[in-house]
């Protein structure tokens, strides 16, 4: 087995949960009225390794924690225990137009998003001519995002990501939003990034786009690994009534 | 703290981009564009040298240029803290995203205002020479005091920042934070000698027994006010003072030892600040 891309070890992660909304100086001045905090557990001690070059797909109930995970992957959580490693760069998709900022224009965007994910600005500029063509939004790019379609936000994300030489990328289930041709675009891309060694996790719903592209899944449930194997017989198990 | 520096180091050129894009929204729908930073000094300027020279008779010399050197970096204080408090919660969503050391928020913050301080003294030495000029270059408006600048700006960059590392951290969990902190400052401007001198606070308690020290020093702990004197008095030439009352007095020397505790307390404040906001980053994304 080659060197792993993905480490993740005994991690657990809690939430505190809160019923008064926003927290204010008043709740926090009024310390005998304050209710007894929840605690939730989202992930309880999950462990599972993916060598590089592995595309791995991850399945499961909402509520399952595979956002959570996806986060603490991006290291925008910090681990109650355990822990996370990832070898080398990591780009996160996550969400539609996450990280853009509404009144910018696209270009100033991809420079920002580009210098967020780990390039250094001269590589941003160098990179934009490719990822505004991968986008299709050569006619667009200099108008403000909060114009853009979900379509072309998602374009635009997908393009980003794919740009900064990333060696794992994580991709929480936006490869369904552009049309037909871009997502062959998307998958023939996905495909390169393999052959170039790249690693990929991924969190989809979608049987189909599992199938397709990973090469293993995993089937979370309740915060711990419920199975681990070839895509069919987890799919198989997952899609079975119980 | 080391590694979190050298992270910050790892992602300065965000850091600028960052500072840049700051600059960019904050002028982009307005006509007047950067002349808006000269214009408000200006303008405050003129209606504080209307509202003493004309109505309260004040009749100190250079008064227009005393009030300038201390308004500029109090409203840069003021603007930068005031900023950066919204500076995190605004930026929530990528927070919640996508990772980078989330310190460069309020630091970028902090750092487009300086260069709006930066420009807004750079208007304020032109004025100095047209008020030279004016005057037949009879008398010269600044001394070699000048070259203390360099030092008061780090120590007020210093001060600004690391109150904004707690107040933008503490404003994400409680949102009290930033309304109180723009009543506090508000109050600040009064309680710091920009419309006045430290002078009227000498003489206003001076010889009124051991009440009258404890005041004073308690004025003069206020770093930011402590900055502001040691602005007026290194960027004009000094020059008789002109209090309600007693008529013009010959100017206080310089307090060195209120100073010192300024700048030991500006760099506490940052060191402080930047611990707890290092402490408290990690809960931004889980704030209840």
């Amino acid at each position: 087995m080659t060197e792993p891309a993905i480490v993740v070890e005994g991690l657990t992660k809690e939430f505190v949960l809160s019923h008064s909304g926003a927290a204010s100086l008043k709740t926090a001045a009024l310390w005998w009225k304050r209710k007894r905090l929840e605690r939730l557990q989202v992930l309880r001690g999950l462990s599972f390794t993916v060598p590089r070059g592995q595309c791995a797909a991850i399945v499961g109930r909402n509520g399952a924690g595979k956002s959570t995970l996806l986060s603490l992957l991006a290291r925008v959580y910090k681990p109650t225990s355990g822990r996370v490693e990832v070898a080398g760069r990591i780009a996160p998709l996550l969400e539609l137009g996450a990280g853009f900022h509404p009144d910018l224009t696209g270009l100033e965007n991809i420079l920002f998003n580009g210098m967020i994910l780990g390039l250094t600005r001269r590589q941003a500029v160098e990179r934009t001519h490719a990822i505004v063509e991968f986008a299709e939004l050569l006619g667009h790019i200099d108008s403000p995002v909060r114009t853009y379609s979900s379509g072309m936000l998602a374009r635009l994300g997908f393009s980003i990501a794919v740009h900064v030489d990333a060696d794992v990328l994580v991709v929480d289930e936006v490869l369904a939003v552009g049309d037909y041709a871009f997502e062959e675009k998307c998958y023939r891309r996905i495909g390169e990034f393999r052959e170039s060694g790249g690693t990929i996790l991924f969190v989809s719903h979608n049987a189909e786009s599992v199938l397709r592209v990973a090469d293993r899944c995993l089937w979370l449930e309740q915060g711990t690994v419920r199975m681990d194997g070839d895509p069919q017989e987890v799919l198989a198990a997952y899609q079975a009534p119980s | 703290m080391r590694a979190e520096l050298a992270e910050l180091w790892r992602f300065r050129e965000l850091l600028g981009a960052m500072v840049e894009r700051e600059l960019r929204i904050r002028y982009k729908n307005s006509v007047l564009g950067f002349f808006w930073s000269f214009l408000n000094p200006l303008v405050t300027v003129l209606v504080m040298w209307f509202v003493f020279r004309t109505l309260l008779r004040n009749e100190t010399d250079n008064y227009s240029a005393y009030v300038l050197s201390a308004y500029i970096p109090f409203m840069f204080f003021n603007l930068a803290v005031l900023d950066s408090a919204q500076s995190v919660l605004v930026s929530l969503p990528i927070v919640k995203k996508v990772y980078f050391p989330r310190e460069i928020l309020p630091l970028a913050s902090v750092l487009a205002n300086f260069v709006h301080l930066l420009l807004a003294f750079l208007v304020f030495f032109l004025y100095l020479l047209v008020v030279w000029a004016v005057t037949g270059f009879q008398v010269t408006p600044f001394t070699w005091r000048i070259v203390a600048l360099p030092i008061l700006l780090v120590v007020t960059f210093a001060l600004a920042l690391g109150v904004s590392f707690l107040v933008s951290a503490l404003n994400v969990f409680y949102e009290d934070v930033k309304y109180v902190m723009s009543v506090v400052l508000y109050l600040a401007f009064f309680l710091t000698p920009i419309m006045y001198f430290s002078e009227n606070v000498y003489y206003a308690f001076s010889g009124k027994g051991w009440w009258g020290e404890v005041v004073y020093t308690l004025y003069h702990l206020n770093p930011v006010a402590m900055l502001a004197t040691a602005y007026k008095k290194a960027l004009v030439s000094p020059g008789p003072i002109d209090i309600s009352g007693i008529g013009k007095v010959p100017p206080v020397p310089f307090e060195w030892g209120y100073f010192a505790v300024a700048c030991v307390v500006s760099f506490g404040l940052l060191v402080g600040g930047y611990a707890v906001f290092n402490r408290l980053k990690w809960r931004f994304v889980e704030r209840p």
